[in-house]
């Protein structure tokens, strides 16, 4: 199974995670991330429900298309992060930012 | 105390999950995290299972220092090894790691901004704040080889749940 997939629709993009996002995987989404940037999509939900672990590397890599969607005037959300993940958003405090 | 753990891999990040999964069941020998349920036909009997806080805890640090000396140490080159020593006590793990790499400057490291607001979320430099949030002590000592020594105990009170 793909550790990553993009589903558009007429209402905003989805972009699901799995298993683990980190150094070895996070260079092939951040450049899935590039195209998702380039369409500018109004709405993006990031959802996390079947990530299993993440390292610095993902963690850069979502903040990398946090930051390309707001600035093309676009909304980002991020769903379903829990264990591990959820964990480390925590400790960078960053739960508050994406209302994890 | 049984003796310790011993794993070499060579120094790039092709050969990281074999070095995280040994890590990972290692944590779970001291935090007695429940398995798999080898019966659930939905659950993949490899997958990983870092659930428990100690494991979170333990595995997420071990992973920003097995980057770290793969991308700083070699260079992204390899052209050596990572040896783990792990060992075990009724409720801590210490793991010891060493490479024949480019020392790295823990002292140079820059802090994360105290306000992480939405417009100073960072892309980078999170690795070392992540591994020493996440144990209790972290001690580095240039080589060769190089040193690192990451400590974790279980708090009391997961002690008691863990084996209950």
């Amino acid at each position: 199974m793909a550790p990553f997939e993009v589903h558009r629709t007429a209402e905003g993009t989805t972009l699901m995670v799995r298993g683990s996002l980190d150094i070895n995987s996070a260079p092939a989404l951040s450049e899935e991330i590039d195209k998702i940037v380039a369409t500018r999509p109004g709405k993006v939900v990031v959802d996390l429900s079947q990530l299993d672990l993440i390292d610095s590397s993902g963690v850069a890599a979502l903040v990398k298309l946090y930051k390309g969607v707001r600035n093309t005037g676009g909304a980002l959300a991020i769903t379903g992060a829990r264990d591990q993940p959820l964990a480390i958003f925590k400790l960078l405090r960053m739960d508050k930012v994406f209302n994890l | 105390m049984a003796p310790p753990i011993r794993l070499s891999v060579p120094g790039t990040l092709r050969y990281r999950p074999i070095a995280v999964r040994v890590v990972a069941e290692a944590a779970r020998l001291v935090s007695y995290a429940p398995p798999l349920d080898p019966q659930d036909p939905t659950l993949d009997p490899l997958a990983l299972e870092v659930r428990h806080p100690f494991d979170t805890a333990v595995v997420s640090a071990f992973m920003e220092i097995f980057n770290n000396i793969a991308i700083h140490a070699y260079q992204r080159r390899g052209g050596g090894t990572i040896d783990l020593e792990i060992t075990l006590t009724s409720d801590a793990i210490v793991i010891e790691v060493k490479d024949s790499g480019r020392a790295f400057d823990l002292d140079n490291v820059v802090p994360l901004p105290a306000d992480l607001d939405e417009d100073a979320l960072p892309e980078g430099g999170m690795g070392i704040h992540i591994a020493k949030t996440m144990l209790d002590d972290m001690t580095y000592e240039p080589g060769p080889p190089n040193l690192w020594r990451l400590y974790k105990r279980m708090p009391a009170a997961q002690v008691a749940v863990g084996r209950s």
